[in-house]
């Protein structure tokens, strides 16, 4: 009888209160960080190449899409297969594991590789900023065509997805 | 449990224990339950808080990191500092971003470094829970691949409202515990009274069975152990009365033999002790070995008279029927008169205080001295002696002999009906009953008869109190 009690009182006193406790994993660490954007041109064999832009950060997908409309720049190597216009602004939505663009473009504005470049470029920032690497990216354009309906994912990053 | 030194602390009765018994176990089995439920329901507050802080944390350096320049100067902590919330420490290689206190410990940091993981540890600082987290943030490229960027983020929550949460939930329990208390009360003495009543029940029987009620009996109720123990004790009576039963009878069946059979001797001996005076007168003229015959005839005959007299005695008292004639008798005189009526006068010495008057049957008082003074004469040796004394209480009638006294096995033996101290004479002209009778006299006036052994023979003392007392 004289020990019960020692126990009792023990099996109370660990019901109260918060118990301390070591270090233990609660998670996967954040990211998103990157001295740059990586923008995906074509090169003469019409192959996708990435090109590191050194904003300094990584910068939201829009951003990304809209630096890759400017076009590679003064590199003679690379070029790209989007067609030069003059507004640059992208409206994304999300949807579980479906990234949407609404492009400021026709269909006849891109080849099927200046989609890729798109897709590549707004997947690559998704995955840099801790996305998942199986979304896929829907590329709308203002004049309603079946490509808009495609959801489509990098040929580079394919072997992930 | 030592059961052998009785503790003041344990109860005694068999309610007060029952009672005990079902309250310690409510009170016992409501804390376990109470503590399962809190304990079970404080991991789960505490590892959902810790779960969403978790996230929380993860989604706010998520979604700020993008924005922030790499390699970060001051002023990009700063600012991932900030979007963490209160509480946080941001570190990169050298430089360091601080606010509200650094609770860090080392073995959270080189989890954070071994693990590259987001970790999470409890601790408490001076009475206060906390929940401190610690995560590098990584670099992943396009591909998937990651690496860590050299930013750790180290961020601690209060825990202190969970804890207000779980101690509600334990005084709760605690609580709900305590209400359990009154009921357990209650059913115990509920159950309790179930098992009591048949006990009392029985032991009220077992009282009147001891205090000669043979008819009681207690009836058995339900089919549980004690109704099997009423059962037993029911049939134990039952047997016990059969017995006294029978052994009475049988008792009774041999005083009123013995009644009847001296009854119906007394007739015939009545002619027979007739014959016998015819037979006394004419034995002068007898020649002298026919004489002799006749003398032991007429002796035997008186002591077969007397036999039966003293039978027919005994069976009065047995049945209950022997009376007092009460009456006021001087008893030395009494006792004189006995000596002088047998003929003892010269052979007995008489010492008395005069003038012992006292309420008694003479003629009973007169048996009993005539059986002591005639068993010390005929067993003993002289003098003789007859005391006669008295004080407040009682009288005392004292008759002592300076025979060989009364030996050890006779002693406790000798007031028995038929009893003989020596086997080898039998053939004494009492019947054996004297001494008995004596007692039974003694028992009569509510007085005692005593034997012992004193100054080298024995000593019978009657004592017989005054005033009627003990009648």
């Amino acid at each position: 009888m004289k020990r019960i009690w020692p126990v009792v009182l023990a099996l109370l006193l660990a019901g109260c209160g918060v118990e301390p406790s070591g270090p233990v994993v609660a998670g996967d660490a954040p990211t998103g960080l990157a001295p740059g954007v990586t923008l995906y041109f074509l090169d003469a064999q019409r192959h996708l190449r990435p090109q590191l832009r050194e904003t300094g950060r990584l910068g939201t997908i829009p951003e990304a899409v809209s630096l890759l409309l400017t076009g590679p720049g003064p590199d003679a190597e690379l070029h790209t297969e989007i067609a030069a216009v003059s507004v640059t602004r992208i409206q994304l939505s999300t949807a579980p594991e479906l990234i949407r663009l609404r492009l400021p473009l026709t269909v006849r504005d891109v080849t099927p590789s200046g989609i890729d470049q798109i897709v590549c470029t707004a997947l690559g920032v998704h995955v840099q900023s801790g996305g998942s690497r199986t979304t896929r990216a829907q590329v709308v354009f203002v004049q309603s065509t079946p490509e808009s309906e495609k959801r489509r994912t990098c040929p580079l990053f394919s072997r992930a997805g | 449990m030592r059961l052998s030194r009785p503790s003041r602390w344990r109860p005694r009765g068999l309610r007060a224990r029952l009672l005990v018994a079902f309250v310690l176990v409510t009170v016992l089995g409501a804390a376990v339950a109470a503590w399962s439920s809190a304990g079970s329901a404080s991991t789960a507050l505490v590892n959902s808080t810790q779960q969403r802080v978790s996230a929380a944390l993860a989604g706010q350096i998520n979604a700020s990191a993008p924005q922030l320049t790499y390699p970060p100067d001051q002023d990009a902590l700063d600012r991932l500092r900030t979007a963490v919330g209160p509480n946080a420490l941001v570190t990169y290689r050298n430089l360091r971003s601080e606010g509200g206190a650094d609770l860090a410990t080392d073995a959270l940091r080189a989890a954070v470094r071994t693990q590259q993981r987001l970790v999470a540890e409890r601790i408490t600082v001076d009475g206060t829970p906390w929940l401190v987290l610690g995560t590098p943030v990584m670099i992943t490229v396009p591909d998937g691949a990651r690496t860590p960027s050299g930013i750790e983020v180290y961020s601690a929550h209060d825990l202190t409202g969970i804890e207000q949460q779980i101690d509600g939930l334990t005084t709760t329990a605690g609580s709900t515990a305590g209400v359990a208390l009154p009921l357990a009360v209650v059913l115990a003495l509920l159950a309790a009274r179930s098992v009591l009543r048949p006990v009392r029940e029985l032991r009220d029987t077992a009282r009147r069975l001891t205090e000669g009620d043979l008819d009681a009996r207690s009836p058995p109720q339900g089919a549980d152990e004690l109704a099997q123990l009423t059962a037993s004790i029911n049939e134990m009576a039952e047997s016990v009365q059969t017995s006294m039963t029978a052994m009475h009878r049988m008792q009774s069946d041999a005083r009123r033999f013995a009644a009847d059979v001296s009854h119906e001797l007394r007739t015939p001996l009545s002619t027979l002790t007739a014959v016998m005076e015819v037979l006394a007168t004419a034995a002068g003229g007898m020649e002298p070995d026919v004489r002799e015959s006749a003398q032991l005839a007429i002796t035997e005959t008186h002591r077969l008279v007397r036999l039966v007299e003293d039978l027919m005695e005994v069976s009065r008292f047995d049945a209950g029927t022997a009376q007092l004639r009460i009456e006021e008798v001087d008893v030395v005189t009494a006792v004189r008169d006995c000596l002088r009526a047998r003929g003892w006068t010269e052979q007995v010495e008489l010492t008395a205080e005069q003038d012992i008057v006292l309420g008694l049957d003479r003629r009973r008082l007169d048996v009993i001295v005539a059986n002591l003074v005639g068993n010390a004469l005929r067993h003993g040796a002289p003098p003789v002696r007859v005391r006669v004394s008295a004080d407040a209480a009682q009288v005392r009638i004292e008759v002592t002999d300076r025979g060989p006294g009364l030996s050890e096995e006779a002693l406790p033996q000798v007031f028995e009906r038929f009893y003989k101290a020596d086997a080898a004479r039998t053939r004494t002209p009492g019947s054996g009953l004297g001494l008995a009778i004596a007692l039974e006299n003694a028992r009569l006036h509510g007085g005692s008869l005593t034997a012992e052994n004193a100054e080298g023979g024995a000593r019978f003392v009657l004592r017989l109190p005054r005033a009627g007392e003990g009648r």
